[in-house]
């Protein structure tokens, strides 16, 4: 142990640490415009599949698809070759059980309201189509 | 438990930087390590140097079809080595009794 070292600098020294892995952390994140271009790319589908025409669906959907694939693959790989956490040690076993158990929660949820909403008669509000129906 | 023991050679500032970092990631590309801890790269060679000597580091150079690609990662003995430290520091303020905040 150092003992010149004082309890404030030791301190500093511990914030430090954080900073640098949060830093690492936040290298490895997606950054938000993908949010935005995934968003926008799924607002096309919708649109196209509203339109009741072959060639949009086909052009747009097409599109869309091999974009979100594109910048899907761009950032996996992009970010894997920078750097690769640690993630045994920052996720856990718990923390991944977590997110899977979220992602599980979230599509249970989603097909459950959306058969019971069928199954009681309800059209799809939010759909053109479904309006039309 | 961890062991506490405080490491001059991790303490240095910037190598605390360089170290910290690499303990939270597998490998990291030296132009990632270069921008997060702020150095050029001439200092940050210096550093990793000093690091691989010790045994803290291990530095892999590839190519990427033509461009050579340096990254580095903490050796096993570097993890432990920063992770002594880590407890010796809290050990430091946990006996001073001063109460670290979140900020």
């Amino acid at each position: 142990m150092n003992e010149r070292l004082r309890p404030d600098e030791a301190t500093s020294a511990l914030a430090e640490i954080a900073r640098q892995q949060d830093k690492a952390i936040e290298a490895t994140l997606v950054p938000a415009w993908y949010w935005w271009a995934v968003a926008a790319g799924m607002v096309a589908i919708g649109a196209a599949v509203d339109s009741h025409s072959a060639v949009v669906r086909g052009v747009v959907i097409t599109v869309a698809v091999v974009v979100i694939a594109g910048l899907t693959a761009a950032m996996i790989f992009g970010s894997y070759r920078r750097v690769r956490v640690r993630s045994n040690e920052l996720l856990g076993g718990r923390g991944a059980v977590a997110i899977v158990g979220f992602v599980w929660l979230i599509v249970g949820l989603t097909l459950g309201i959306a058969f019971g909403l069928r199954a009681a008669g309800a059209i799809m509000l939010g759909n053109r189509a479904g309006r039309a129906r | 438990m961890t062991p506490a023991r405080f490491d001059e050679l991790i303490h240095s500032p910037t190598r605390l930087a360089i170290v910290s970092l690499l303990a939270a990631v597998e490998w990291a590309d030296f132009k990632v390590i270069r921008d997060q801890v702020g150095l050029s790269d001439s200092a940050l060679s210096k550093q990793l140097s000093t690091l691989e000597e010790a045994g803290y580091v291990q530095i892999r150079k590839t190519f990427i079809g033509k461009r050579p690609r340096t990254s580095a990662r903490l050796t096993g003995a570097g993890l432990a080595a920063f992770k002594q430290h880590v407890a010796a520091l809290q050990q430091l303020v946990e006996r001073s009794g001063v109460t670290v905040l979140p900020s």
